[in-house]
């Protein structure tokens, strides 16, 4: 065979093995009122995408009908990739007529789809991390439940610093896009402050999975601290090598965003024992809400359930409940009866900010176990703290548009 | 020092690479079969790897079986199916792959669930060892010795023995070593589980270094066709030689150029490519 038809077919069949599951799309009855769930199902990021699917598929199943119509569910494989996901929110909103959207793990696909359903005035939830979603970036039709970047590193860096005054050198491993950037730059506004060094960073792309390289660079600077700023099957990847390099033994490791019990049962208590998590969810969190989610899920599922799950199932319901509440399944009403809302959440009690649309939440450190103190097969971390940390509006620049 | 470091650090990855590349190479010089399932082959031996350590089986014993299953299913496979397409243009084999990898993946999501999980290192190589600031796991210094004692014996079998002789006579003229009294499918299934055998030992090698995850296969075909592409196809030695180029490049750029460390191997290779078309060390 020659090279460039080798080359031409290579290309091809990549392509097609990377991308297997887009035969997978559910689909919305015409009669109904549908909430999308634009999701990375394929790809490094798809047992997120998998779990966040199963948690909106159950709100909208536990929601039954809204306004007298069913609500009904569309689950959209965004492949982790803005520009799919992009193409696929058009079709939905202009085909399908979907106006409701729930997902977006990934930042740099959040922002992307935010704008884009802007664009149609329709309502976009997300869990993405990066501050500019309601920051900079911020729109009137997206929402965000997740604390963003800067929350989650003023909730597990300043408590850790306040922990362990002696620990002055911190190195960060950080991915080069806008979620990486964001938790980076909170970071060292907080190093800063504590009058902490940071004696090195290594960026790596989005696509990395070899991480020893980095974990050298770290060895070579000597830190306290450890500080893993990437997020899911990367900060697996990352942590697990330094651990395979002995790197626990020689200084403390904070992965600052992880993706909560999803990622503990696939590190293992192994790896998992004596690191520090920053959590969005966890659910061990005492609060009326979140117990009876989590009984609903243990009885249906036979499963705990985990951030991506819970995050999925809540915005799910927040999107019924808001057109319930305005009336009508239409963006503009959603957002109207969205904006200022309080309600008992899986956190305790949750805000969404009108200003922003930023929803006021706790973020939490864990600290991961011994297998041998673990009481159950989930019970993989202990909280050490909670909190509440948000810029103002005014300070993430957000002016709606 | 910390490029030292990094070289050193290269050359272990290199390692790997080359033994995820040389079957997928092995299959392509002597078969001149193009083998889209050598990643999902691959991912089978990691998985294989982590059940077998599951169900109580010993670390070196899931290595081994993992590898001996890999290539078992390989020849099922080979018999039942891709020795009716040897004769068809390349296009058919990739497609037939390509449809044989997406059923391993669904069937590993089946079975192990989309989430992935840790394997832990045999405890006697569970430590690391310091030279100086480096810090290098013990487990992948076993890696290395053992990837470079499977390249040492595999090139004895291919180029000092009469049965390598046979099978290289066998890609040159199926008919004259037919004529000599050989089973020339049976060379054939023998090349292909082989090939297959080692992306599953590849595989299997690789899970406590990286986790298992059912789309780990997709990742590591993109590698092994890049060392196998600068390498020259078809290649054994050049598969040797690209790995530990592709693992030192990649190492060497996580502290000169961090973010772009893994695009620097595909600009490797088209450097590469456009330099010497047929690869390092391709001959066609």
């Amino acid at each position: 065979m020659h090279r460039r038809r080798f080359l031409q077919l290579s290309s091809i069949a990549s392509a097609a093995l990377a991308a297997p599951p887009i035969l997978r799309t559910a689909f919305a009855a015409d009669d109904a009122i549908t909430i999308a769930a634009p999701l990375p199902m394929s790809g490094a990021f798809a047992a997120n995408g998998k779990y966040g699917s199963m948690g909106t598929s159950m709100a909208v199943a536990d929601a039954g009908s809204v306004l007298g119509k069913k609500l009904s569910y569309l689950e959209i494989d965004t492949e982790g990739r803005p520009a799919t996901a992009v193409r696929k929110i058009q079709e939905a909103m202009q085909q399908k007529k979907v106006q409701l959207f729930a997902g977006g793990i990934l930042s740099s696909s959040a922002l992307a789809m935010g704008a884009e359903v802007n664009k149609h005035q329709g309502v976009f939830f997300t869990t993405a991390g990066a501050d500019e979603i309601t920051g900079s970036n911020c729109n009137k039709s997206t929402f965000r439940w997740s604390v963003p970047t800067y929350g989650a590193i003023n909730e597990t860096v300043r408590p850790l610093i306040e922990k362990m005054p002696k620990a002055k050198r911190w190195y960060t491993i950080t991915p080069k896009y806008v979620f990486g950037e964001g938790l980076l730059n909170a970071a060292k506004d907080v190093f800063k402050e504590k009058g902490v060094e940071l004696v090195g960073n290594s960026y790596h792309s989005l696509d990395e999975k070899e991480f020893s390289g980095y974990i050298t660079n770290a060895v070579a600077a000597q830190p306290d601290v450890l500080l893993i700023l990437n997020f899911g099957s990367q900060s697996s990847a990352t942590l697990r090598q330094a651990v395979n390099f002995g790197l626990k033994s020689k200084m403390t490791i904070l992965v600052a965003w992880a993706s909560g019990l999803e990622q503990f049962e696939e590190l293992g208590a192994d790896v998992s024992d004596g690191i520090y998590f920053g959590a969005q969810y966890w659910h061990g969190i005492d609060s009326p809400f979140n117990k009876e989610l989590v009984a609903k899920v243990q009885k249906e599922k036979g499963i705990n359930p985990n951030y991506s799950f819970a995050g999925a199932y809540i915005m799910a319901k927040l999107l019924s409940d808001g057109a319930k509440k305005g009336g009508s399944a239409d963006g503009s009403a959603v957002i109207k009866a969205l904006e200022g809302m309080e309600y008992d959440g899986m956190t305790g009690k949750e805000t969404i900010r009108a200003a922003d649309h930023q929803v006021i939440k706790n973020y939490y450190l864990l600290k991961g176990k011994a297998k041998a103190a673990m009481k159950d097969k989930d019970d993989y971390a202990d909280i050490i703290s909670s909190g509440q940390s948000f810029l103002s509006p005014e300070d993430a620049k957000c002016k709606m548009t | 020092m910390i490029y030292l470091f990094q070289l050193m650090n290269g050359i272990g990855l290199g390692m790997l690479y080359f033994l995820l590349a040389v079957g997928l190479s092995v299959i392509f010089g002597l078969l001149h079969f193009v083998n889209f399932a050598h990643g999902a082959f691959y991912l089978l031996g990691a998985y294989l790897c982590y059940a077998l350590l599951q169900y109580g089986v010993g670390f070196w014993g899931a290595l081994v079986l993992a590898a001996i299953i890999v290539a078992a299913i390989a020849a099922v496979v080979e018999t039942g199916l891709l020795k009716r397409i040897y004769r068809l243009d390349h296009m058919y084999h990739i497609v037939a792959t390509i449809g044989l990898a997406l059923m391993i993946q669904e069937i590993v999501i089946i079975v192990w669930g989309p989430v992935g999980s840790s394997v832990p290192a045999p405890q006697a190589l569970s430590g690391a060892i310091m030279l100086g600031n480096f810090i290098y796991p013990e487990y992948r210094l076993f890696v290395i010795g053992l990837t470079a004692v499977l390249a040492i014996v595999l090139w004895w079998v291919l180029e000092g023995t009469r049965l390598g002789a046979v099978v290289r006579a066998g890609s040159e003229s199926t008919e004259m070593v037919s004529l000599l009294g050989y089973d020339i499918n049976r060379i054939n299934t023998a090349v292909f589980a082989l090939g297959a055998g080692l992306a599953g030992l590849a595989g299997a090698l690789a899970a406590p270094i990286r986790g298992v995850d059912p789309f780990m296969g997709v990742e590591a075909l993109a590698v092994a066709f890049v060392v196998v592409v600068i390498g020259g196809m078809g290649s054994y030695t050049g598969a040797l030689v690209a790995g530990l180029l592709v693992g030192i490049v990649q190492s060497l750029m996580t502290t000169i150029w961090p973010a772009g460390a893994s695009l620097a191997i595909y600009i490797a290779m088209v450097l590469v490519v456009l330099v010497m078309p047929r690869g390092l060390l391709g001959r066609a």
